[in-house]
């Protein structure tokens, strides 16, 4: 038998149980053994979770993660109360309290990782829809009719994916399988294993992932069919041989959360290797400037998207733009300039990089930047003509949903991603050495402790269940497919202005 | 004599008592736009309304046509109707009638009760507007009248506004100035559906505007053959909204000024605030109107000078105001503390025609912002007759040209001076303005200064008489065909230049054409010669060499112009017979492109009829014909189209370009492996990402030339204008032969020069008409040398040691070691090869040859706290606290 390399072939769009790569991942209880554990083993015979485990006749340290919770453990047929020695206590884990933040609260990490790992919504009483921030989608719920209004229809083969060239001109038509793609993170900013498992796993989905602003390694040359190469203020990496090996090219002039900053990455990441691929001296912090310095004016940016379809005759563009309170302005000029993709970056994104004093303060949140830029395309005539692409606190499939009914075709995804890969959102990724869990880092030791093929289907497990979660979603609105759902606000719900809000949790069955 | 601004007191606090300090309209900024083209020029004669035609048809990629205008200035009495005394001393109204059923309430409201009419006429269009292709709004009805304020409203108004003792026409410009605001407000800010506006109101002077492009203006209210001395012209981009009105076109009015602008404030609603605490409020949303109604303000109102104006809207700053005299600091710094609220903030340039009537002066000025961030070119042509010019591309300055010169054999399709005005500067002041003047003999005169009334000029040399007919010199059989045909049969172009190069200036221009016109007419019959008659009649355009009493700018139409007709008369791709290493290719016969066959080499494009971008444009057709075999290209009769060289894709090594005419922007941005030479002067956005190769540019260089560029060498003639090399990383080495304007290799981060890294040498000259290096007093004027680097250097030929430390952010200035020397030398002398600019010469200061190390600096990047430190951010700060908290 050959040797064969598969890690630059797509992988399949299947679920393989993925395990955390810590010895005990992290659970919203604590399963705890006492001393007094006789190694009885009844334990894993009663668990249905498989928390327990067995190895060599010797109990493991059990699968917190995978608790259903204390109510369970103290059920006259579980394990609190079965264990001969009494050794077992199901309790809260109190590191709960000290993870996450507002808009990624414990139990939505906890949730994304069960989902990274199974392919499958928690069973437990996990949050997995929305945070705690008291505002924007967390406020926003699905009202789905008591009856699901079109029984008749085939969960699996309801429609996930969007058209991205909706311009009718002599360049590609592309359809993604599923309306998110992956957002731009560079080269540097994220390690390589982190780069490539989440193209990969955006490819088997059919869709594509941006490069960021790092360049372009020679490792993503296989996946050249699935990537958007980014064109920034910085310039950094981009080449004409970039811009042509790939088929969709995005301008990024802001990000939602820090517009009119510019992009930095400072000098203790910038290592060798980074170096080599921005052609820049290592150790030197790299800053782009905020705005093009080609670009003041809409009549610069027409020229600018002009020079990147002379160099790629096939591609499409897209522009991406953070949410000032003239969105709706950048939004039609960038359409009259002749792109096929209009990428709103809200305010609620960005990883640890991005200044808290910018975070969240400066763009416009973005489910109101989607309502106006959809309707304002809607009054011009010209919505039916560009793809509406939104960003930027994108966490959940639920988010994903609302964003559409709102308004927008598809969204992008960034954190998300690395959350499956364990990221914990203790918002280090820009100082030192970078990332303690090797996510977002270039420094080689640190690198070491993920693995790709491990990354790839942490990420493709979540997306699946996302699909599926869509999937669920529009069943139960009757739509046949996700197109159906844009600018459908009808179908939403806000706590602070609608009353008797029901909730939409799609683990309970429809009536 | 009695000082204007004495009476600004008064007018102000009348104006408030009439309007208010709050505006009647909620002031909310509802058009928005940023980008824009914009022209015009000024004659010393007057000048058909055709000619906007071209450069505004030029700019179409600016616009959208959703608003263009056209003003211009200085009319002819006779074409209008009305006697001189009448078109000097009269307001011309020029109102746009939306609803044309209007006018009678209008006149009876705005008009009858004020003015006495000398004239009054509706303005001729076309009888059908969709006569013109791509108009799609029909133009408004413009009714136009030549007024003079009744005595005893005048009377009145200065009673009532306490104006006694006012000169009657200073008064009279504020009543009319009143008047068209309350008109507006009537019939067109407060009202849902707009039914009329002022589109003018000033002297010897019009303002017309439609929703549709610029020259659709001309077409359609028939101005083809209106003359005017002084004509600009907006294409505007707005994106907002599904109807327009043309009342959000530029230009706008002052008074007796019309302002277009190319730009967007970032302190709008400041200006705005700024106006309203002075009584005068916007009505028509833009920040153009604002633009204007500043320049109203300072120089009708407060009476201030011009250069005090200019520095109001684009103050001198770091650098540049300490090299100001210290009395001129005081006062600036006067201007800058009192108006700097009002000051245009953000990306701008403006072009403003106006009528002086006190001097009976029509002029053209444009001035650009502090930071430059708006493309601008100005250019002068003084012979026979006088014109200057002011775009947003050159290339729309020479369509302008060149449409004049069709018209009239007095104008010259190339000017004597191209150039651009560095931003809020104490050298120019970032404007530049063309004065037409009466002279005593009933004539008029064009001048052209800067901000500080410093003139620019032309050497006085003979203008060329195109029409004279070319005949045989007499003493061309025994004086010059000898050496001609030595030089032509040697097929050596260097013979053929120098034959130009020691003869030129002694020959009339009757010889110089008949000599030229020879060359061609012996290459048609000497096919072999053709390599030898191309490179020698492109040498005569690189470089500059004695013409004696003949001007440059005919010498270049002269050589071009014979340089294109043996172009013209090559083998076409579509002819299978005569096959040469030649083969040409025009708009017409682009589809019959093919791969070289036999002997061919040379694809030769003929530029004139492609699309400036797209799939009709030329740069598309070359990188087919690359795909097709093709590897060297001579591209001719360029007008202004982008994107040559780009589209090749990597390791293009065996390609090479050569550009003529006006090459267009993104000219060779992203270029790798090839050669392209650009002959004449090159746009903005050049060499952008350029990756590899070579480029030279026998001219000047436009804005964010390099921008982010990764490697290759470029060398260039004259200036790279604004924000070259930004971002540049990689190993781009260049050598700028001129300056540049400013931010100079900011952010550069190309490495260690000496071990393989990138640099750039300025040299920091310029050159006389006959070739002769001209040393600038400061080899780089700017504030911002090298800011922020972290990689690369700068060899900057500085003997005099002027940079100082003050012009760098992050750089360090250290002398000149051998192993720099080493490094720079070869590239010195291979600008020799391009541009005949000797290593000896730039190494000779006041006339002794210096050892490298005096004449050259180095700047190089030092370690910044900011680049290389994390910085303390709000979140370490957070967790710091959290943490005491915690303890």
């Amino acid at each position: 038998m050959h040797y064969k390399n598969v890690w630059n072939e797509v992988p399949r769009p299947e679920v393989v149980k993925t395990p955390s790569r810590f010895r005990r991942g992290m659970g919203k209880y604590a399963v705890m053994l006492s001393e007094a554990c006789n190694n009885c083993l009844k334990c894993v015979a009663i668990c249905p979770e498989k928390v327990f485990e067995e190895r060599g006749g010797k109990l493991l340290p059990p699968h917190d993660h995978l608790c259903l919770g204390v109510e369970c453990s103290l059920k006259s047929n579980r394990c609190a109360r079965n264990c001969p020695t009494s050794a077992i206590r199901v309790g809260m884990n109190p590191s709960t309290r000290a993870m996450g933040d507002k808009r990624w609260t414990a139990d939505l990490l906890m949730s994304t990782w069960y989902m990274a790992e199974t392919g499958r919504l928690p069973k437990t009483d996990l949050e997995y829809r929305t945070g705690d921030s008291g505002g924007g989608f967390d406020k926003i719920r699905f009202r789905f009719p008591r009856r699901p209004p079109r029984p008749d229809l085939d969960k699996e083969t309801i429609d996930t994916s969007i058209t991205l060239n909706k311009r009718n001109d002599s360049r590609l038509k592309i359809d993604i399988g599923f309306p998110v793609y992956g957002g731009g993170m560079s080269f540097g900013s994220i390690s390589q294993i982190t780069m490539l498992s989440r193209i990969r796993a955006f490819a088997a989905m059919n869709s594509f992932t941006c490069t960021g602003e790092g360049g372009y390694p020679e490792a993503l040359y296989p996946f050249d069919d699935y990537i958007i190469t980014q064109v920034a203020t910085g310039l950094f990496g981009v080449r004409e041989e970039t811009i042509q090996r790939v088929k969709i090219v995005e301008f990024k002039y802001a990000q939602g959360a820090k517009p009119g900053l510019g992009g930095h990455l400072l000098g203790d990441k910038v290592t060798e290797a980074v170096a080599r691929i921005r052609e820049t001296v290592p150790g030197s912090s790299l800053f782009s400037p905020f705005p093009f310095h080609s670009v003041y004016s809409v009549e610069d940016h027409k020229k600018h998207v002009d020079w990147i379809k002379a160099i790629n005759p096939r591609c499409l563009i897209s522009v991406k733009v953070s949410t000032p309170t003239d969105v709706d302005m950048v939004a039609v000029g960038s359409y009259y300039a002749g792109a096929h993709i209009v990428h709103l970056d809200g305010s609620y994104g960005g990883t640890g990089a991005a200044p808290d004093v910018a975070k969240k303060n400066i763009a416009m949140p973005i489910e109101y930047a989607i309502s106006k830029v959809h309707n304002f395309l809607v009054n011009e005539g010209v919505r039916d003509e560009i793809t509406l692409i939104v960003s930027g606190g994108i966490r959940t499939a639920f988010d994903i949903a609302k964003a559409i009914a709102l308004g927008a075709d598809g969204v992008v995804t960034g954190t998300s991603e690395l959350v499956a890969l364990e990221c914990l959102r203790c918002h280090n990724c820009e100082s030192g050495r970078g990332c303690a869990r090797g996510i977002a880092t270039t420094d080689r030791e640190l690198t070491g402790l993920m693995d790709l093929e491990w990354g790839s289907r942490r990420i493709i497990n979540m997306f699946l269940c996302w699909r599926a979660q869509l999937r669920e979603i529009l069943y139960r609105l009757g739509m046949s497919s996700v197109r159906e759902l844009v600018g459908r606000t009808d179908v939403l719900a806000h706590l602070d202005y609608n009353k008797d809000v029901p909730d939409d949790d799609i683990r309970k069955p429809a009536e | 004599m009695i000082h204007k601004g004495a009476y600004a007191d008064r007018i102000i606090k009348s104006r408030i008592r009439e309007f208010g300090l709050v505006a009647a309209t909620k002031n909310e900024k509802r058009e928005d736009e940023g980008g824009c083209g914009v022209t015009g020029f000024a004659a010393n004669i007057p000048v058909a309304g055709r000619h906007i035609f071209e450069p505004s048809i030029r700019m179409h990629n600016r616009g959208n046509g959703k608003g263009g205008g056209i003003a211009a200035v200085g009319f002819d009495p006779d074409q209008l109707g009305v006697s001189r005394d009448v078109l000097e001393s009269h307001y011309l109204l020029n109102i746009a009638l939306l609803d044309q059923e209007c006018l009678p309430m209008l006149k009876e409201a705005n008009v009858t009760p004020f003015f006495d009419v000398a004239k009054e006429e509706l303005l001729g269009h076309l009888f059908d507007y969709r006569e013109i292709p791509g108009l799609e709004v029909k133009p408004p009805d413009v009714w136009r009248a030549f007024v003079r304020v009744k005595p005893e409203v005048l009377a009145k108004f200065i009673e009532e506004n306490g104006f006694q003792g006012m000169p009657l026409r200073w008064a009279e410009d504020e009543f009319v100035s009143r008047n068209s605001y309350r008109l507006n407000t009537r019939f067109y800010s407060s009202v849902g559906d707009k039914q009329a506006f002022v589109l003018s109101h000033g002297r010897n002077s019009m303002i017309l505007k439609i929703v549709g492009y610029a020259e659709h203006v001309v077409q359609y209210y028939q101005l083809e053959d209106f003359v005017a001395h002084v004509w600009i012209a907006h294409q505007r981009y707005p994106t907002r909204g599904r109807v327009w009105h043309p009342g959000g076109a530029h230009p706008f009015v002052g008074l007796n000024e019309a302002l277009v602008h190319n730009g967007d404030f970032a302190n709008y609603y400041a200006t705005c605030d700024y106006l309203r605490q002075r009584g005068l409020h916007p009505q028509f949303m833009t920040d153009t109107e604002v633009s204007v109604m500043l320049f109203d303000l300072w120089n009708r109102v407060y009476g201030y000078p011009l250069e005090v104006i200019l520095e109001a809207l684009a103050p001198t700053g770091e650098l540049d105001f300490d090299l100001l005299p210290p009395e001129k600091q005081r006062l600036y710094d006067t201007i800058q503390s009192t108006h700097i609220h009002a000051s245009p903030d953000g990306p701008w340039f403006f072009i403003i025609a106006r009528n002086i009537p006190e001097t009976n002066t029509f002029q053209l000025l444009g001035i650009t912002d502090t930071a430059m961030l708006r493309p601008q070119v100005f250019s002068l042509y003084d012979g026979e007759v006088q014109i200057g010019l002011i775009c947003s591309e050159k290339q729309a300055i020479d369509a302008t040209l060149r449409s004049l010169a069709a018209g009239d054999p007095r104008f010259s399709p190339v000017a004597d001076r191209y150039w651009n005005a560095r931003g809020g500067s104490v050298d120019d002041g970032g404007a530049f303005l063309f004065n037409v003047e009466p002279a005593a003999d009933g004539s008029r005169r064009l001048t052209c200064m800067n901000k500080f009334g410093k003139p620019v000029t032309v050497a006085a040399r003979k203008p060329l008489d195109i029409t004279a007919p070319v005949t045989k010199p007499d003493d061309y059989g025994i004086a010059i065909e000898p050496l001609l045909h030595e030089a032509l049969e040697s097929k050596d172009s260097a013979k053929i230049y120098d034959l130009f190069r020691t003869h030129a200036a002694l020959w009339d221009y009757n010889t110089l054409r008949w000599v030229v016109g020879r060359i061609g007419k012996w290459v048609s019959v000497n096919a072999d010669g053709l390599d030898g008659v191309i490179d020698g009649l492109t040498l005569l355009l690189d470089r500059r060499i004695p013409l004696g009493d003949k001007k440059r700018s005919a010498f270049i139409r002269i050589v071009t112009e014979e340089l294109y007709g043996i172009l013209r008369s090559l083998t076409r791709v579509t002819e299978s017979v005569r096959l040469g290493r030649f083969a040409l290719v025009d708009f017409q016969t682009r589809h019959a492109l093919r791969p070289p066959v036999a002997v061919e080499r040379v694809l030769v494009v003929d530029a004139k009829d492609f699309a400036p971008e797209g799939d009709e444009c030329q740069s598309v057709l070359l990188v087919d014909a690359f795909k097709l075999g093709w590897r060297r290209f001579i591209v001719f009769d360029l007008r202004g189209q982008r994107f040559d060289g780009c589209g090749f894709g990597p390791r293009t090594d065996d390609v090479r370009i050569d550009l003529y005419g006006s090459s267009g922007d993104y000219v060779a941005s992203g270029i790798d492996g090839m050669e392209l030479h650009v002959h004449g002067n090159a746009q903005d956005q050049v060499a952008q990402i350029m990756k590899r190769g070579k480029l030279v540019i026998y001219g000047d260089a436009g804005q964010c030339f390099m921008y982010g560029a990764k490697g290759g060498t470029t060398f260039v003639l004259g200036n790279a204008a604004g924000r070259p090399l930004i971002n540049a990383a990689g190993h781009p080495r260049v050598v700028i032969n001129g300056t540049a304007l400013d931010f100079l290799a900011e952010s550069f981060m190309a490495g260690d020069p000496l071990n393989g890294g990138g640099f750039v040498i300025v040299n920091g000259l310029t050159m006389d008409e006959d070739g002769n290096v001209i040393f600038l007093d400061r080899p780089y004027p700017g504030s911002n040398l090298f800011s922020l680097a972290s990689g690369g250097a700068l060899y900057v030929r500085d003997p005099h040691r002027v940079i100082v430390d003050e012009q760098l952010n992050g750089g360090r200035l250290v002398e000149l070691s051998n192993e720099d020397w080493e490094l720079i030398h070869p590239y010195l002398l291979e600008n020799e090869r391009h541009f005949g600019i000797k290593v000896d010469e730039l190494l000779t200061v006041d006339g002794l040859k210096r050892h490298p190390h005096e004449v050259y600096r180095k700047v190089e990047a030092v370690p910044l706290a900011v680049l290389t430190k994390i910085p303390e951010t709000d979140d370490s700060v957070w967790a710091r606290n959290a943490v005491r908290k915690a303890v």
